[in-house]
């Protein structure tokens, strides 16, 4: 399975990237086993990520979502803190 | 309906005078929000603000949608600025053209409740000898869910 994964603002500051593409070891239904997956073996930010995942937002293909929305292989996976624009 | 978001400058009242230029048109309402030069008693050297490119424009053109559903207005334009703002730098404008003005005030409204909290910005503010990310603030919070 392949996923899209964007972070912004201080979740890319922290990951040290804002696009990447992913290929997943197995398949995953929502981003919250997403970050399950990631949190195994992919370090220590990801295992805080997963802790603090209700201060973040994410959208699947540019629409705001739930962390136990599906997702699909090929998605757009972005995950960013709370929105303070305007 | 135009939504831009643009790294330069822009003025509002040259878009008022493109919206007050068409048939009909008896209100014109503009939201115009700056960067304040102090954030908790820090003194700001610049704003830096970031967006998701795809994301942002249709969370917009949703807003802007609904705005235009729910009450009779003739235009809506938004303009955001991304990229580094200085103080008292314009950061966004909303502007809605209407026949009469309660309709204009009530979209422009709505727009700027929902642009707060629905379309993805965010804002980082560089200080002489710290920088932040913002918080989100529990009254946007509030004021988007008086609309429900």
């Amino acid at each position: 399975m392949k996923l899209k994964l964007l972070f912004f603002a201080s979740l890319r500051e922290r990951f040290g990237f804002s696009y990447k593409e992913i290929t997943l070891a197995k398949d995953v239904k929502s981003p919250e086993e997403f970050l399950q997956l990631m949190s195994l073996g992919a370090g220590e930010d990801w295992i805080k990520l997963l802790e603090d995942k209700n201060l973040y937002k994410v959208a699947i293909n540019q629409n705001l979502a739930s962390w136990r929305a599906v997702i699909n292989d090929g998605d757009e996976l972005a995950i960013f803190p709370p929105i303070t624009g305007g | 309906m135009a939504i831009i978001i643009q790294e330069d400058r822009f003025s509002i009242s040259k878009i008022c005078a493109e919206l007050s230029d068409k048939d009909n048109v008896g209100a014109i309402v503009s939201f115009s929000g700056h960067v304040r030069e102090f954030s908790k008693d820090k003194q700001l050297k610049y704003l830096e603000i970031e967006h998701y490119p795809g994301m942002t424009e249709k969370a917009l053109e949703d807003i802007e949608k609904k705005a235009m559903k729910n009450w009779d207005v003739a235009d809506i334009r938004i303009v955001h600025r991304v990229g580094r703002l200085l103080p008292k730098d314009l950061i966004v404008g909303v502007i809605v053209s209407s026949m009469h003005r309660s309709n204009a005030f009530k979209a422009c409204e709505f727009v700027i409740d929902f642009l707060k909290t629905d379309a993805p910005f965010w804002k980082k503010e560089i200080s002489e000898d710290s920088e932040n990310w913002v918080d989100e603030r529990q009254e946007d919070i509030i004021k988007k869910t008086n609309w429900n």
